[in-house]
């Protein structure tokens, strides 16, 4: 779609760029089919591929900030870019799409790059750098991006004044359907206002004549079918305007200005009474659309023209009783506005949430006070105010919840600290208990006893306590003093036998013995090991603790004086914008209200008029 | 009044909107100086906003004891996935139902951040279970269980619901990053 230009236009010009107001199609970005090689970034993209986007922009930044998103940098650093693009952060957008030109060889990535750094300088109003980069995209871009770029750089050669390279661009362009009724759209607007009527009316008719299945495309058909009808008007072509205007919906947003051009092509084939029809449907509608103010003068015209000047003189006088009513309500709706009480109403609701980028407000207020402000709302400057507007309220409100957050994680930090200074007695004092050197002596002597026993083969040594006991008890018999008494041969032969019984057992079991001692010797090392790093661990963290805590407030502190600074300059910035949107309010209603005094001039004339000549037939 | 001049009058009627919009040009050139501040605003916040989050995942989920789940799909765009149950050592810890919207971004490729948590360096239990619905209604109820093995440092574990390996019946296929 054409924007409303902004210099001076011929009328048919100035009245197609009315009819042709910007309509925005958020399409994907062309991403499909990613293999994510980091969850962090498939992350991102389930809430890009919600259009959540603020939540995938955050998350973006954070990750990348955390080198989670290694494997993927260009495609991030694009996403990255064409994400703040579409939060209205032109600049920073730029900076990083002139970054990654610099950076990267990938040419997908490159041309994706090239199509948003136009769509930027687009945004911008910078043409001519808009068209260069253009020109760098070298190969075709994924399918919903190569059909935006088509109507974009349309757009470009349009609003630059090249129309014929619009409908060279276009005119052998095949899109999917969408895409395909907007291009249509699009070249034959910029053809009627290159003057060739006949070529731009077939594709206008194209689209006025399409079968749609969703509300966008019905508006866009019905778009058309008023600007080919109109555009017939304009060249006095009434009969061929009329069918063209009828094809509208009359529950539709443009059903007012089609019943206003249907009854002016019947009157121009002098078919008042059907013209009456048209008009007198319109005039019951709502006054905030001028097609229906203007329906209050062409309805009394129409019945003056049928003769019937009584029913002329009732109607414009009315039109007068109307005109004069809404005149006071402007007035009123004035004096709100520069109280600036009328914008605070349309804009003290809460902000629905971050995702400021989808916020429309398309449909007339439903309050009496706000609807004087439609037509201000459907200017672009106005509507782009409102946006920035709610923007940030949504990221005062955004950073309101993390102070939130802070305060408990503030509490949740004091609570550990509290727990810390309570348990670590109690866990000092269990530590006092283990005297971990003392095992660590105890344990070099084990190894040290397996070691010589190994060495000397005392098989002794490492024999099981009983066998031990009962070893020494043997040994010191022959050291008692009866040991040598008469008598005690058998005694002495006993003890011989059990004692060489004793060490072939002890001997027989040696090696696995010996085997056995110094596998446990080495475990307990293993676990002497654990204990003393664990020891040194709980040590550590300990000690570590408090500093962590403080760390942490440290860092709360930062965070908190940072969300106060910003919040006192979001502040600022808002009440900024709420006096800009109280200008631009009042600047649209003063023009509203100079409409209807001209209109009301205008009944008066007319209805002086009808007396004067029932007065004189009076005579 | 005659129909030309009629027809004029429509156009002015137009026109003064127009008309309106140009007298608002000046507005344009101080909508863009409000502009150049909301966009540093926006970036100020979108800094600040980035050290918050880093800061709440320092504080509650430290990354020697961190271990995220990840849920993503590798299906045919027709099984519709109902529902996913996490539980961890036993303990149920995540049972998540999936809007179209979500189930959409599955699709096309996006990764869900099922659960994250603290776990202690040693082995673990996790059992998932998903529901959903195939070709012909056919409905599916599927099962995995892993056992993961913590270590200090973050642990990501990726959930994958893939038609691959067995044509059109769904399955989990799981996937450890460190």
């Amino acid at each position: 779609m054409l924007r409303p230009a902004t210099h001076r236009l011929s009328s048919l010009v100035a009245t197609l760029a009315i009819l042709m107001a910007p309509v925005c199609i958020a399409k994907a970005d062309g991403l499909d089919g990613f293999v994510v090689q980091d969850p962090q970034y498939g992350e991102v993209l389930f809430h890009f591929y919600q259009q959540d986007q603020f939540t995938a922009l955050t998350h973006l930044v954070t990750a990348r900030s955390q080198h989670r998103v290694e494997h993927h940098q260009d495609d991030a650093e694009l996403l990255q870019g064409g994400l703040l693009l579409s939060w209205g952060q032109h600049e920073e957008a730029g900076k990083i799409f002139e970054r990654l030109l610099n950076t990267t060889n990938d040419v997908s990535v490159r041309n994706r790059t090239w199509f948003y750094l136009a769509k930027v300088r687009y945004q911008r109003g910078h043409l001519d750098e808009a068209q260069q980069a253009f020109e760098n995209i070298t190969a075709p871009l994924p399918p919903e991006l190569e059909a935006e770029r088509y109507n974009l750089q349309a757009r470009l050669f349009i609003d630059s004044g090249r129309f014929a390279d619009a409908v060279a661009l276009l005119n052998n362009w095949k899109g999917d359907e969408t895409w395909t009724a907007y291009a249509n759209y699009n070249t034959g607007v910029a053809l009627v206002r290159m003057g060739q009527l006949e070529s731009g009316a077939a594709l206008l008719d194209r689209v006025g004549t399409m079968s749609a299945d969703d509300e966008e495309m019905r508006s866009l058909r019905d778009q058309a079918n008023v600007a080919l009808g109109f555009s017939y008007l304009q060249a006095q072509l009434e009969g061929d305007a009329k069918p063209v205007l009828q094809r509208v919906r009359l529950n539709g947003p443009f059903s007012n200005k089609a019943l206003l051009g249907v009854g002016w092509a019947d009157s121009a084939g002098k078919q008042y009474r059907s013209a009456l029809g048209a008009w007198l449907e319109l005039s019951r509608r709502d006054l905030l659309d001028s097609a229906v103010q203007e329906s209050l003068l062409a309805v009394p015209y129409a019945y003056a023209q049928l003769g019937a000047d009584p029913m002329a003189a009732e109607n414009y006088a009315r039109a007068l009783d109307i005109y004069s009513a809404q005149l006071a309500r402007l007035d009123n709706a004035l004096v709100d506005a520069n109280n600036g009480k009328l914008i605070n109403h349309l804009i003290d609701k809460e902000p629905d949430s971050t995702g400021g980028w989808y916020w429309q407000l398309d449909r007339v207020p439903d309050d009496e006070r706000t609807r004087y402000l439609y037509f201000a709302i459907a200017d672009h400057a106005f509507h782009e105010g409102l946006k920035s507007y709610r923007d940030l309220a949504a990221l005062n409100k955004h950073l309101t919840d993390w102070r939130i957050k802070l305060s408990a994680y503030r509490n949740m930090l004091a609570t550990r600290e509290l727990a810390y200074a309570e348990r670590l007695p109690v866990m000092e004092e269990s530590l006092a208990q283990f005297d971990l050197p003392a095992m660590q002596a105890q344990q070099e002597q084990n190894v040290q006893r397996t070691a010589e026993a190994r060495a000397n083969r005392d098989v002794v040594a490492v024999a099981p306590a009983a066998e031990q006991k009962q070893w020494q008890r043997l040994a010191a018999m022959e050291h008692s003093a009866s040991w040598s008494d008469e008598g005690t041969a058998e005694l002495q032969d006993k003890q011989r036998i059990l004692k060489g019984v004793l060490l072939w057992n002890m001997d027989k079991e040696f090696r696995v013995r010996l085997w056995r001692q110094e596998k446990a010797n080495q475990e307990l090392a293993k676990d002497l090991q654990q204990a003393a790093d664990q020891f040194a661990e709980i040590e550590q963290a300990t000690a570590a603790l408090p500093g962590t805590i403080s760390g942490f407030d440290n860092r709360i502190n930062e965070l908190e004086s940072n969300i106060d600074t910003l919040q006192a300059r979001l502040s600022v910035a808002m009440v900024e914008y709420s006096q800009y949107l109280s200008d631009l309010a009042t600047k649209e209603l003063v023009a509203q209200r100079e409409r209807v005094r001209t209109y009301r001039a205008q009944a008066r004339f007319a209805l002086a008029a009808v007396y004067d000549r029932m007065a004189a037939q009076n005579r | 009044m005659k129909l030309k001049a009629k027809i004029r009058s429509l156009f002015l009627v137009l026109l003064l909107g127009l008309t309106a919009q140009a007298a608002l040009a000046d507005s344009a050139t101080e909508l863009a100086a409000l502009d150049q501040e909301s966009q540093a605003l926006k970036k100020s916040v979108l800094e600040l906003n980035r050290d918050l989050f880093v800061l709440e995942e320092e504080l509650l989920y430290p990354s020697n004891t961190q271990v995220a789940v990840f849920v993503s799909m590798d299906v045919g765009e027709y099984f519709a996935l109902d529902s996913v149950e996490l539980s961890v050592d036993g303990k149920n810890v995540s049972n998540y139902l999936y809007t179209e919207r979500e189930l959409k971004a599955l699709l096309r490729g996006g990764v869900q951040q099922l659960y994250v948590g603290n776990l202690k360096v040693g082995e673990h239990e996790l059992v998932a279970v998903f529901t959903g619905q195939g070709p012909h209604e056919r409905d599916y109820r599927r099962g995995a269980t892993l056992v993961i093995n913590k270590n200090i440092g973050s642990k990501y574990v990726e959930l994958k619901i893939s038609d691959r390996e067995k044509q059109l019946q769904p399955e989990f296929v799981v996937r450890e990053w460190e």
